[in-house]
């Protein structure tokens, strides 16, 4: 209940504040560093959202519907079929795919259209837009882009840009421009490039076919029904309608799982951000017990005192907030480039020119700002106004309610960390149930600190005392005496670093796991692979001219060949790998469980092998049937065996190539891998088959360890985002114990005054602060440690196979908990190096004279 | 007699926990202040003054008895009744000055005021009307630690006066000034006190405050007894 003695008391809180400018600047900046984290990663991930969902509404246009081929590919026959037998006359249809402009370093999306058909779906592409349709379908190949694209390439209309796809370059000629009606459209098409049908057909080895046609059907539902039932019927075998947009929504549900992953390591920065808040708000209160007892004794009340604290929080918390989206929105600038260099790597061409700065994040930034920092804030300020007014003038009964309340607070954070433990349990729990079991074992576990650092002390304090003597012993004693006070900045050291070790023996896991993958997947000598748009796929094709060429090349005794392509299976879009490899493929392949007899099959019958990933996000084990479109309508397979895959966390399904010719009539080849002949270096046969390669096609052609170091290339750089995070989480919590020591440490000015005026020298003092941080760092180092092992335990075994299916190597090395104990000592040292100069510096006369 | 006074202590009772053992502070006591009674507390270092006192302001509550202030039982009351009691009813000047390091000498004797919900012009005017009455007038924006520890005092026994409270609590209120600073404090208190009607209670060591008592009782072994009926035995 608010009274007119508030302004009298926020004015003496606002007075208090602004006294203390050090102590306010570092909650704000707990708070601003926790919301920037948080901020940075949400914008990046709605930016790379919106990037995407406006790309594929352009590019989907009007459309209601799409007809789509089983295989990769729809014969063209099907939309003259559509239009003239079916009078089907709102369908254009579409050949798409992606390439690489000269002179730009991103891959845009190639939209080959019917500008005659266009009309009513895409604005842009239509012939209504003010395409010149002569020039653009005379034949040659001719393209449209946005303006900004053309001053980016810096060209003017009728130049010429080269378009790479899968190596190979042709020369297309800008026609014109893309008129785009506003901004958000401009936005969307930055990285499109509107070509012929038949170019495009011509530039993805698609002559005949197409990739799509899009259709416009009535919102009345039964006169929709009507037509799509015609158009089923006019529809040959394996070819199928469907809403538009099913496959860009399939699309961006793959990185749902990544955006989930970041999100909660921001949160954990904001845990971090939550203890600092905590601890500042503590040693403002405990600064100011005499004060606030003094006006429990005029007349203040409990909740009076309460509000005033509350409201100090919430003014702090606004301005940390404030703070930390403007810091938040900058830091996006770096991450989204991150963040899209991460989806681009695993799982689709994506531009994202510019931040989307939207309300959603920052609200959501606000209130979790503004809430972490209230309740930080709350138990300070509820101690600060439950304190009996005549004992909140006597300071150590704090401390020994503490000592008192210890095994309560151990029990609590034990049974936390058994509640968080057996949430773990919970089979069918999804990626947020494992988190929160993260956090509750975090929780739990930062409550049990206080009781660990009782227990360390009687390790440290002899040790100490016979390194240092009495000041060694002091140093010891003193962080129990102000328990209360050391705990906190202790369990926030202990959180952070405990996440760096924990993301850090995961990435360790991952990597250790992918190498010895990489080692046996990797039997070849030399593998041709031509460049792709998204990294870790094979999403373009060898020349035939060039398998051949490589195929006769001197030197090479065995050659075997790879195709991948998405095709349309019972279980939605998927990643079918041929291999020729046959029966030989189990030299290749780590298989994780295979049904007997398997490899005597595999060659010619209907059998497949599935990666783990694909089975645990479909559901699928051995014995099951997979439905795959194939140009010989809907085929069935059996799974019969199930392999590690580290490429990509959709999964894949294998199939040998003879099976896979039976049923398709692609015979299209994404990569070869190679043997050479006994007696040539591999090396000397790289460069005979670049030499051979050269002028046929831009293709990569590197030796097995080339391939292998390029594949951990891709891996670090899918991980560098989480760098950065775990970068971000230890400076905050550096800050945090920053201040938290220079608040236990300026507050310990008279203690330090009666020590000096009883002759400790300024030398003696600097000793014995530095001391007692490094004691505090040495504790949360060794506490960090089995939080540490902790956490990864549950990223590798929950929250990574929950996310993605993957099984991995649990590797705990020594020398990152090494690291983690010396990173925890070195951020306390550091953080006590300010306060212990001041200490020693400061002149006893006057810590002893101030009140 | 009795609805005259205006404080009445009947069998109050109060004891703490030291370890396993109670001690016990204060046994059975009784005490009646009336209306204006300026009234000294003797008693030795941890014989119970302050704990009294505390009893009075309802900062604490007794083990068992009644502490009738004005007429209301006030160890019966709520921790926020009690408060809000001593907002209106109580003026305190103690040892250390205790003055909001963060408020003005003017804003630390409005405080009680505003706590009351005075907000008009009326009570701006008392506030420095007791300003000048303790003669700071020319001080009124400064902080306390601007200010002499004579000058403190002064600020907190203006404080203490502002509201109108029914009775002041004073505890050791000259304990931290220099003789001659405090001889001048106690006088310019005893003289408000009385100028303006209110009742006291000085709680002390210092036998010399007897003088300026209307009555003086000292506190041994948790009971209240009369400073000359002492004498004179």
């Amino acid at each position: 209940m608010p009274t007119q003695s508030d302004d009298l008391l926020w004015i003496s809180s606002l007075r208090f504040l602004l006294k203390h400018p050090w102590q306010l600047a570092l909650s704000i900046l707990g708070v601003a560093l926790g919301v920037a984290m948080v901020v940075s990663i949400d914008l990046s991930n709605s930016s790379a959202q919106r990037a995407f969902s406006l790309s594929a509404e352009a590019v989907a246009g009007k459309a209601t519907h799409e007809i789509v081929g089983g295989g990769e590919q729809l014969s063209e026959q099907v939309y003259r079929h559509l239009r003239i037998d079916g009078g089907i006359r709102n369908a254009a249809p579409v050949v798409q795919g992606f390439g690489r402009l000269d002179g730009l370093a991103r891959s845009f999306q190639i939209l080959g259209v019917d500008p005659i058909a266009e009309g009513p779906f895409r604005d842009f592409s239509s012939q209504e837009s003010g395409i010149d349709l002569a020039s653009f379908i005379q034949g040659s190949a001719t393209g449209l882009v946005s303006n900004p694209v053309l001053q980016e390439l810096a060209l003017e209309v009728n130049d010429t840009v080269g378009v790479s796809v899968g190596g190979v370059v042709v020369p297309i000629r800008i026609v014109g421009t893309i008129e785009v009606a506003n901004e958000r459209t401009e936005q969307a098409l930055e990285s499109v490039l509107v070509v012929d049908i038949s170019t495009a057909q011509r530039l993805f080895d698609m002559r005949g076919d197409l990739s799509r046609i899009d259709l416009i059907l009535s919102a009345e539902q039964q006169e929709q029904q009507d037509q799509l039932q015609i158009i089923r019927s006019l529809l040959p075998d394996g070819v199928e309608v469907q809403y538009a947009g099913s496959s860009s929504e399939t699309l961006a549900q793959m990185t749902r799982a990544f955006e989930l992953n970041l999100q909660a390591l921001s949160l954990l920065a904001l845990l971090v951000g939550m203890f600092l808040i905590y601890n500042t708000m503590t040693f403002s209160v405990v600064q100011r017990l005499p004060l606030i007892g003094r006006m429990r004794a005029l007349g203040v009340t409990k909740s009076e005192i309460l509000a005033m604290i509350m409201r100090e929080a919430v003014l702090v918390g606004l301005i940390g907030t404030m703070v930390g989206i403007a810091s938040g929105i900058a830091l996006a600038q770096l991450l989204v480039r991150l963040v899209t260099q991460s989806i681009n790597d695993l799982y689709f061409v994506l531009s994202v020119q510019e931040l989307t700065i939207t309300p959603g994040p920052i609200l959501k930034a606000t209130l979790l700002g503004l809430g972490a920092t209230v309740l930080a804030a709350f138990w300070p300020a509820r101690e600060a106004s439950e304190a009996q007014v005549t004992t909140v003038l006597k300071r150590s009964n704090r401390e020994s309610a503490l000592m008192k309340r210890l095994p309560r607070f151990t029990g609590l954070g034990i049974v936390l960390g058994l509640v968080g433990g057996s949430l773990l349990l919970i089979p069918s729990g999804g990626i947020v149930v494992g988190y929160i079991s993260l956090l509750l074992v975090i929780i739990g576990f930062s409550l049990t600190i206080p009781a660990c650092m009782v227990g360390l002390a009687s390790l440290f304090r002899p040790v100490l005392g016979a390194l240092n003597g009495i000041i060694g012993t002091m140093s010891v004693q003193g962080l129990l005496s102000e328990l209360s006070r050391t705990s906190v900045p202790v369990a926030a050291l202990v959180v952070a670093v405990a996440s760096t070790v924990g993301v850090g023996v995961m990435v360790d896991s991952f990597r250790v796991t992918v190498v010895s993958w990489l080692e046996s997947q990797l039997q070849a000598d030399i593998y041709v692979q031509p460049p792709s748009s998204v990294a870790r796929f094979a999403d373009a094709e060898l020349l035939p001219e060039l398998v051949e060429v490589l195929q006769q090349t001197q030197g090479v005794e065995r050659v075997h060949s790879v195709y991948s392509e998405t095709i349309t299976a019972n279980f939605g879009p998927t990643n079918l790998v041929t291999t020729s490899l046959g029966a030989l493929a189990q030299q290749t392949y780590e298989i994780k469980r295979a049904e007997s007899g398997f490899w005597d099959r595999f060659p010619n019958q209907r059998v497949v092998m599935v990666s783990e990933v694909y089975a645990y996000r479909h559901s699928v084990s051995l014995g099951d049937t997979i439905q795959l479109q194939t140009d010989k309508g809907l085929q069935e397979f059996l799974i019969e065996a199930m392999y590690y895959d580290y490429a990509s966390d959709l999964g894949s399904v294998t199939m040998n190539r003879e099976v896979y010719d039976r049923f398709y009539d692609n015979r299209a080849i994404s990569g070869l891998a190679l043997y050479a002949s006994e007696g040539t270096p591999v090396e000397v046969l790289v460069e005979r088959l670049r030499e051979r390669a050269d002028g046929l096609q831009e293709v990569f052609i590197r030796s097995n360890r080339g391939l292998r170091e390029a594949s951990i290339e891709i891996f670090d750089r899918t991980f560098t985002v989480t760098y950065v995070l775990r970068l971000l989480a230890v400076i905050v919590a550096f800050v945090g114990i920053l201040s938290s020591l220079m608040a236990l440490q300026l507050e310990r000015a008279r203690e330090h005054a009666v020590l000096r005026a009883n002759g400790m020298t300024p030398g003696q003092l600097w000793n014995y602060v530095i001391v007692q941080t490094g004691v505090m760092g040495g504790m949360a180092g060794i506490l960090s440690l089995p939080l540490g092992v902790i956490i990864s335990y549950v990223l590798v075994y929950v929250i990574n196979l929950r996310s993605f299916g993957w099984t991995l190597e649990f590797l705990v090395s020594p020398s990152l908990l090494f690291q983690a104990f010396g990173l925890a000592v070195l951020a306390a040292l550091l953080a006590g190096m300010y306060p212990s100069i001041k200490m020693a510096q400061a002149n006893p006369a006057h810590a002893l004279r101030s009140e | 007699m009795r609805n005259s006074n205006i404080v009445d202590l009947r069998k109050l009772n109060k004891s703490y926990d030291e370890g396993t053992k109670k001690r016990h502070v204060l046994r059975d006591l009784e005490l009646e202040v009336a209306q204006g009674q300026m009234l000294v507390l003797l008693g030795r270092s941890g014989s119970g003054k302050s704990t009294l006192l505390n009893l009075l302001s309802g900062i604490d509550r007794p083990d068992s008895g009644q502490v009738m202030i004005d007429g209301t039982d006030i160890s019966l009351l709520t921790e926020k009744e009690r408060t809000l009691f001593r907002r209106t009813h109580i003026g305190f000047v103690f040892q250390a000055f205790n003055l909001i390091s963060t408020l003005t000498a003017y804003e630390n004797i409005v405080l009680p005021l505003r706590l009351q919900g005075k907000k008009d012009v009326a009570t701006e005017q008392l506030a420095l009307h007791f300003l000048e009455e303790v003669g700071l007038a020319d001080r009124k924006d400064s902080y306390p630690d601007r200010l002499s520890g004579g000058e403190q005092q002064r600020v907190a026994i203006a404080r203490a006066l502002a509201h109108e409270p029914s009775f002041i609590l004073a505890d050791e209120p000259t304990g931290n000034l220099d003789y001659k600073t405090g001889s001048k404090i106690l006088s310019m208190l005893a003289d408000l006190v009385r100028k303006n009607g209110r009742t006291m209670i000085i709680a002390t060591h210092d036998r010399e405050m007897g003088q300026i008592a209307d009555r003086v009782l000292e506190l041994q072994e948790g009971q209240l007894q009369e400073y000359k009926a002492i004498q004179e035995s």
